[in-house]
Order: structure tokens, then sequence, then C-alpha cells
């Protein structure tokens, strides 16, 4: 039985039309924009000038830098939380719902308190370093000393973001058969060994899916260095998104912001491809 | 298949009612946006009759709003047919709306909206005909009743652009029981080296600090004391200054401080506000406006507060410096310039206004004749009696001018990490030097050389 | 019971606890703030006892930005966007999932791509374009941009996906129209995606804030992100009203989590294991 050629355009008309104008449109318009220099109202072309500077803008580097070691040490280390603590909840038999909504408020949390409870909490003197110094352990200058401020950005995002994935493994692994875990007990294998033998080959796909997802909210970073650190100090914690947004509302340079973003957008692009094949995902 | 149904059902009502509303709110909001496009109607009646009714919008942040209403209460008894509607939005989110709305070519934006002074030659610059030409409009005959650095702030190239609103004239806000348990007099502190000596006795003998700094995010302290010394991060050609010794001066006196262990560091404006209220120092180097914070939050501690003047660099020299304050500034988009105008110019020049900022909102007023007013000589009880107002207003004409230009936000940026790095142990002629150089490619500007 | 998995019980347990433990400290702590004057937040050792103020802040609150009002466009908006972006999305993944036509991969890779562009990015000509319609400061603006939501477009059609062929085949020789098979036969057996797409979807414009700061111009168009965030001024903040307004903000949010939370497990779960 074959349908209408046009069916699938007119369930998909909607969404073109509205993607069209308020998503396509803006996007290439700011794209047209990563080629032009000037000021505020006064835009000029200038080619691949935007992208030359880039070589050389120290700034930009270090941006890209700083966008990269949270990536690679907060993107795996958030994930692999999730899935333990998914797997924790998952065996749970009494107050899952708790869990569930506890884990998952801090991904809904105000931007605005969140700045003001994140940044008393981890000022020198704050509740962190009170609680550091109780069990005997050494005040953490958290927001002032370059390394520590980017750890401290890394505990702020996993602390809002663990709970969002767990979610997505929580509902994976509904799908893992009983029977696997069940086998895997009669052969002797312990909880740990069930969580790496069957638990993460099972949820493949469903990792690959938040890595990318993490990914792309890693490299738009904007919202924890603009509140906890402002990119500080001496921008070891500047991450692109960070610098995306001071060169084009701070700085006025509406063009370069642009070209920042498309670096931005293909750098997302390709590390998801390269995801996507390490992790042998298909479609 | 009847509950898709009624999703779907519920959908279309839900459109339907949106699209009402959209309209509904448009139709009650178009006299207020005055400056956008969607005024059409009221823009074609302020063409005619001078007295027709206008509606003037405004963009101001918190206890700003207060001031702006009561203004207008007293402009309406002269001008009845003028009436305003002032939106309260977050500082620095003034400033993303005020953006993004001259980088639409002026849409949405209102007649009036309120800029801090170090980011009205970065605005100039970049959006060179995104705001009203002042002096066109007649502002220049008023000229004369500002203090000079809050004139070169206003305005570029002898023209101005804004007019001028609240100063932060500064000053070492205190706290004298903290003072008297370790002894010192602050009357007797006249230089930095004074107050270094005092610092000391203080952390000795109560363990608190002398001032909080957010050490590696903002270098207010260290902009106080260039100011204080005449200089700034650019001189008035726009030279790149950072490496003049008195910038390198009052670097060292940061770093003097930062070595004895004497300033707490300080997590951006909550930590500040956090120190305040903990006593955990024992002054905070701010504009006046820093008063309200301090009645506001720390309401246990009154009278404990005193006020002095920022200590001289050497005996007999210059203690007035000036940290934050903002101006008024009218897009040139607005369709009302004309009554904007001359609201804002009632409003920034009539003594009666700024006092009752003053009074009642404590936005220290940068209108000379304001001071005239008992109010400045009254004794303020949350500070001990104290007369702070008549310290700061006598401040006032000292106050050399700060050089901001439009690259202020990269050479703040530059400079924070300067301090950064001296706090980090860098020496500061070395870590200025270098500041300089990435701010010299950064901007294209020159630096200047000693 | 093996001594060995009483163990991992006890730790995992404990693990737990304490996750959820961080987790809540910080709604904890802002809602004891919220019962406290102002300047209690910077106390020290923390004020974490709950005061008696918070009507006072309440009542404070709604004088400075009017929370029922501003309660209210957050709610309307956001159901409205739920609704709506849901249909749009629901309607697309369908077709991405269900029939075969040209293009289909091409259009399917643009959506996915635009997700990756930098919000600040197209701020200005999105703003640009709302102010020629004269859409600003209306329902309208906030409601409309990303209605065609990538990531809803994705789920949905991963778990389209999912759903037998022959169902539809079936529905088809009988005669049954497409829209009426989408309708009756489709959507019902979808209810849990619904319902994950709609809690992601819910989230998301109940917390935009960068939008909805430039697209509103007065207070009676304001959504909560944006009142909370005007309470922000420069040197005169009432921490007790701020927190007051987050701990309200956060109220509804998690009514609709409760509401939703069981059918979103399974929801995404049809979709992320497919492929």
């Amino acid at each position: 039985m074959r349908t209408k050629a046009h069916v699938p355009y007119l369930f998909l008309m909607p969404a073109i039309v509205l993607f069209s104008v308020f998503t396509v449109y803006p996007i290439v318009y700011s794209f047209l924009l990563s080629f032009q220099t000037g000021a505020g109202g006064n835009m000029k072309y200038a080619g691949l000038a935007n992208y030359r500077r880039l070589l050389e803008d120290s700034i930009f580097w270090k941006s890209l830098s700083n966008t990269f070691i949270i990536l690679a040490v907060q993107v795996p280390v958030m994930l692999f939380l999730a899935l333990v603590l998914a797997s924790m909840l998952h065996s749970l038999v009494r107050g899952r719902a708790f869990f569930r909504i506890s884990f998952f408020m801090p991904a809904v949390t105000a931007l605005v308190s969140y700045s003001i409870i994140f940044s008393l909490m981890l000022a020198g003197d704050g509740l962190v370093n009170q609680l550091l110094e109780a069990v005997g352990l050494k005040a953490v200058p958290w927001l002032s000393h370059p390394v520590w401020a980017k750890a401290a950005i890394i505990l702020a995002l996993t602390w809002r973001w663990t709970g969002y994935n767990m979610m997505i493994y929580l509902a994976g692994m509904q799908n893992i058969p009983d029977s696997l875990y069940e086998a895997a007990s009669i052969d002797g294998a312990g909880k740990i060994r069930q969580f790496f033998t069957i638990t993460i080959p099972q949820l493949r796909p469903i990792i690959l899916l938040t890595a990318i997802l993490s990914t792309i909210g890693t490299l738009q970073l904007f919202d924890e260095p603009y509140t906890l650190t402002r990119g500080g100090p001496s921008d070891a914690t500047l991450t692109i998104g960070m610098y995306l947004y001071q060169t084009g509302f701070r700085y006025f340079d509406f063009g370069y912001a642009s070209t920042l973003a498309y670096v931005i957008v293909v750098l997302i692009a390709v590390l998801s491809f390269v995801q996507f094949r390490i992790t042998g995902g298909k479609d | 298949m009847s509950k898709s149904w009624k999703l779907f059902v519920w959908l279309l009502a839900a459109v339907l009612v949106l699209s009402a509303c959209g309209g509904g709110g448009k139709s009650s909001s178009s006299g207020a946006s005055g400056g956008s496009s969607s005024s059409s109607s009221s823009s074609s009646s302020s063409s005619g009759d001078a007295q027709d009714p206008v509606e003037l919008t405004a963009w101001a942040w918190n206890v700003n709003v207060g001031a702006l209403n009561e203004a207008i209460a007293m402009y309406q008894k002269d001008h009845p047919h003028v009436s305003l509607k002032v939106e309260d939005i977050g500082r620095l989110d003034v400033y993303d709306k005020l953006s993004t709305g001259l980088a639409a070519g002026g849409a949405g934006l209102p007649d009036i909206v309120l800029v801090e002074d170090d980011r009205i030659h970065g605005y100039l610059d970049a959006f060179p005909n995104g705001f009203a030409n002042l002096s066109e409009l007649g502002f220049d005959q008023y000229a004369d009743l500002f203090p000079d650095f809050k004139k070169n702030l206003t305005s570029l190239d002898g023209v101005f652009y804004a007019m001028p609103f609240d100063s932060g004239p500064t000053g070492m806000f205190y706290r004298r029981d903290i003072f008297e348990q370790a002894g010192v007099n602050p009357d007797s502190i006249e230089t930095w080296d004074d107050f270094f000596n005092a610092a000391l006795e203080i952390k000795n003998k109560t363990g608190v600090y002398a001032f909080p700094a957010d050490k590696f995010k903002d270098d207010a302290n260290f902009r106080m004391m260039m100011n204080q010394l005449g200089v700034y991060y650019f001189d008035k050609d726009g030279n790149i200054d950072f490496k003049n010794p008195k910038v390198i001066q009052a670097m060292n006196n940061m770093k003097r401080f930062g070595d004895a262990d004497l300033v707490k560091d300080v997590n951006g404006w909550d930590g500040t506000v956090s120190a305040t209220v903990d006593g955990s120092v024992a002054t905070i180097p701010f504009g006046a406006w820093y008063y309200g914070t301090i009645i506001d939050q720390a309401k246990e501690t009154e009278g404990k507060w005193g006020v002095f003047l920022l200590p001289a660099f050497e005996k007999g020299g210059n203690r007035a410096a000036n940290l934050g304050g903002s101006s008024w500034m009218i897009p040139a988009s607005s369709k009302h310039k004309e009554e904007a105008y001359q609201f804002m110019a009632f409003f920034s020049t009539t003594p009666e206004v700024q006092i009752m900022a003053m009074e009642k909102y404590g936005l220290f007023p940068s209108l000379l004749t304001a001071y005239d007013s008992p109010l400045f000589t009254s004794e303020v009880s949350f500070f001990g009696g104290q007369k702070i107002w008549q310290l700061f207003s006598e401040e006032m004409p000292d106050i050399p001018t700060p050089y901001y230009t439009k690259d202020y936000a990269i050479a703040f940026d530059e400079a924070v990490k300067a301090q950064a790095d001296v706090f980090n142990g860098k020496d500061p002629a070395q870590a200025l030097a270098e500041a300089a150089e990435r701010l010299a490619s950064r901007t294209g500007r020159a630096v200047n050389e000693y | 019971m093996s001594p060995k998995s009483a163990m991992y019980r006890l730790v995992s347990r404990l693990i737990l606890v304490a996750g959820a433990f961080v987790s809540l400290f910080p709604f904890y702590w802002t809602a004891v703030a919220a019962t406290n004057p102002s300047g209690k937040v910077f106390a020290k050792p923390p004020q974490l006892v709950p005061g008696s103020m918070f009507l006072e802040n309440l009542f404070n609150l709604n004088a400075s930005i009017g929370i029922f009002r501003v309660l209210f466009n957050s709610t309307f908006v956001t159901c409205v966007y739920t609704l709506f972006s849901l249909t749009v999305c629901t309607m697309a993944g369908y077709a991405f999932a269900k029939f075969r036509f040209p293009g289909r991969n091409a259009l399917f890779s643009v959506f996915l791509v635009s997700l990756m562009v930098p919000y600040h990015a197209t701020l200005i000509p999105l703003f640009k374009m709302m102010a020629s319609w004269e859409w600003i400061n209306t329902y309208l603006a906030l409601i409309f941009p990303n209605v065609a939501y990538p990531f809803a477009i994705f789920l949905m059609r991963q778990n389209l996906l999912a759903m037998p062929d022959a169902v539809m085949e079936a529905a088809r020789i009988d005669g049954v129209g497409e829209w009426r098979l989408f309708v009756s036969i489709v959507l019902p057996s979808m209810r849990p995606a619904l319902a994950a797409a709609a809690i992601y979807l819910f989230v998301y414009q109940w917390n935009n804030f960068l939008w909805p700061l430039v697209a509103t111009s007065t207070k009676e168009m304001y959504t909560l992100p944006v009142a909370l965030s005007s309470l922000i001024g420069l040197s005169r903040i009432d921490y007790g009203q701020v927190m007051t307004g987050v701990t309200i903000a956060t109220g509804p949010i998690v009514a609709f989590f409760l509401i939703l939370q069981r059918q979103f497990i399974s929801g995404i779960l049809g979709g992320a294991i497919k492929e």
C-alpha cells in the first residue's frame, strides 16, 4: 500500500515553516555577519578577515583550550556519575520517586539564585571550605586560582546536570532484560562487574546520545563562567561561549562574535561525528 | 481517539486565545513602547499640538525607578500632559537589551535609558548615531552645574550625549567598633602608609582584614587609587597609560596590602556584601552609593559605621576619587526626544529632584547646586551621627577625570588580569607592562613609555 | 543474602542519600533565605533555620514585580508553547520516522545542526525580525521562536521508529485516512514519549531567560526569570525577595515533573534504546 507522495510534507509543513522563519533565517543572517567587520550599526563585508583574525587571537585560543579542558574532564565524570547513580537507583525498591525528583531538581534551578548560592558556598570562607576544614583538609581557593576555578566550574556543572542525564539512563535501564543480570549473578559476577559488563554495553546508544548533548552544552558553555567566575582569574575559565558574549555584547564586535559562533558549530559537528564513530553508532 | 482530538481542540483554542492576547497586549502597550516602531499612532499625535498627552518610557534599575517616578509627579505640576512609564530592569539586563535594540537599528528602545558612566563612551563609539545629541537640544547651558569629571564622562568631543545623574565620591566605610577595639583612631589616618600601619594593628588585635577585594575579577580599589592619583587606564589622548609610574604606584599599594595578608579575597558583589555583613573587614573603600547597601543588609550594625576619605599617597596629597555613577541617555530612535529631553533636563538640574533622590534612595547627586540643602549638613544616625554627606559633597569638586574611552571594557579586562597576576606573585610593573602590550594589540592604541 | 551484596546495598543507599542531600541543599538554603530578612543569607555560620519573614518577603516581592501577573505570564506562555511545540514536533518526528521521501535525511540533519548554533549569535537577527513585525512585547514573540524544537523532533522520531509499521499498514488497507491514522492510532500509543518531550519543552521554556528579556519591554509581559533578574540592581538588592521569588518559581516545575515523571521514564526509554 503506497501513500501519496505529498503526505510526509504535509506533516512536516508546520515544523518547516516555523523552523525556516524563526531559526534558519537568524542563523543565515548571523552566518553572513561572520564575514563582516565594523562596530554596532555599521557593518561591511570583509571576506575572511574575521576568520583570519582567529588565528592570531590568543584569547580565542585560550578560551578554546579552557573549553576543551572542561569538556574532557567534566563530561566523562558527570556521565559516569550519572550511570552509577542510575544503576543504584534502578535496583532500589522504595523511594525511587523521591530520589528521581531530588536528582533532577538542579537541572531546573533558576540562574538568579544559582549564582548567589554557589558564590557564597565556594567563597574563601564559604560553606564548602568550612566543611573541608572540619574534616581536616585545607581550604581551597575556589574561584581565585586558575586550576581550582576550573574545578569549581566543573563541580557546579556536575551538580546541575548529573541528574538530568541520570534520568535518561534510568529510562534506558528499564529495557535491559533482568535475565542478563540473573545469568551473571549465577556465574558469580558481582554488582560492580555487572555494571561494566552488562549495564554500560547495553546502554551504549543512550550514552552516545547523552555524550553528544553534553558536548553541545559544554561547547556553548556560558552560564557558569558568566555567573561564577566572570571568566577569571586571568581568563582561566573563559569559555568560547563567554568570549562570544563579551565580544558581541560588551565590545560590540558583532561580526567577530558571529565568527566565534560558527567555530563552535564546526567543533560540535566534528566532535559529534567522532563520538559517533568511536561508539560505533549507526543511523 | 477522543483524547487526541481533545488535544487538538485545546491547541486550536490556545492559539486563538494566544493571538487575541498578543494583540491585546500590544494595544495596551503601544503607547508605552514609545520608542518602538509599534507606536505609529502616538508619533503622529506628537507632531500636532504640543499639549497633546505624551507618554514617555524609561529603562532603569532598582532605586533609580523610584526616583524617576517621584520626579515625574513633580514635573507634572507644570506639564500635566507628560506621563512616564518606567520599566524596572536588572542592571546588566539593561545593557543586553540596549545593545540588542541598537544593533537592530533602534527597534524597541525607550525614550530614556540609564547608563553607567564607564559604559557611555563605549556605546557612543559603537553606535555613533544611536543617541540624541543633547547639546543640540540645549543642554550646554547647564554644563557649569556639574563637576568637570562628570562633564567629561557625559560628553564626547564637546557634545553632551548624557545628562549627569548620580556619582560615587569615594570613601572608606569603616567599623567604629573594630577600630576602637584595636585602639586605632581613624582621624589620625592621612596617608596610605598610616592606613597600612593601622591595618596591621587591627589585624593583630582583632584578626579582621583591612578591606575586601575581588582579587581576581574586579579592580575597584585599584581604579579608585588611580583616579585619586589623577591617572587611569588611558590618558587624555586615549593612549594606554599602564606604564605610568603613578599607575604602578597604585598597583604596588594593592600588592603591599595583599602581601601582608590584609586584603580579604571576596567573590563578586555578593562576597563584598557578605564581608560587610559578617564584620570580617574593618573598612570598605567604595563609592557613596554603598551607604544604601550597608543600611539595607547590615541593619543590626546601626551606629557602628563611619566614613573617612581615601588616604593620600603622600601627606597633603589628593584624597578625592570617584567610583561608579550613572547618567541618562536618550536613544536617537525616540519619537519624543524633545519631551524626553525637557523632562530629563528638569530631573538633572532641579535641586529638589536630586535632593529627593538622595534622601529617599541614597543616590548621590552630581548637581553642585543640590549641596546647599540642609540635608548635606545633617547628621546620619546609622553612621554614629557623622555628617557623611558633607564629607562626600566637599570631595566632589576635587575629583580628577578618569579617561574611560570606548575601549574601557577591554582595558578593564586586561587590568583585572594584571591585578590577578600581581596577587599571584608577579611584580606590578612587569604585570602592568605585559597587560599594556596585550591591550595595545587588542585595541591598536599606543602605549605611553616613561 | 551474601555479605557482599549487603555491603553493596548499604554503600549504594549511602551514596544515594548523600547525592540527594547535595542536590537539594541549595534549594533548602534558598527556601530558608526566603523566610529571613535580606542580609541573613550572608550570616556566618549560615542561617539554616527557617525564619518568619516569608509572608513579608512575598508581600514586598509582589509590590516590586507583581508576582502573580508574572507567574501567570510564565505559566501561560510555557503551557501554550509546550502544547504547540509538542504538536508540531510530533508531526515532524512522525514524517521523519515513518515515511521515505526525497530530502528526508538532509532535512533531518539541518534540524539537528541548528542545535549547535549558540543562542547569543541569533539573538539580534531574531529581535530585528520580530521588531519589524511589531511582535515585541507580545505573547507571540515569547511563544513562537523554537516551536520547531529539534531535540523534541529527534525524541519523537526515535520513539516512532520503534512503533511497528504493521499496525499502520493494516489501517491504511482498511481505508483510514492519513490524518485520522496519525491522530487516532499513532498518537494514543505515544503517550509516554509525549510526556517526555513535554517535560523537556516545559523546562526549556520555563527557564528561558535571554530571549524573554529582550523580547519584553513592559513589566506586564515579563516572565518569571526576567522579573527575578530585575531585582538585581546595583547596590541595593533585597535578597529576601530574590530568594522568595526563586522558591516560588520552583514550585510549578516540580508539580509538572511529578505529574509526568512516570510516563517520562518510559518515554525516553522508547526513544533512546531503538538504534
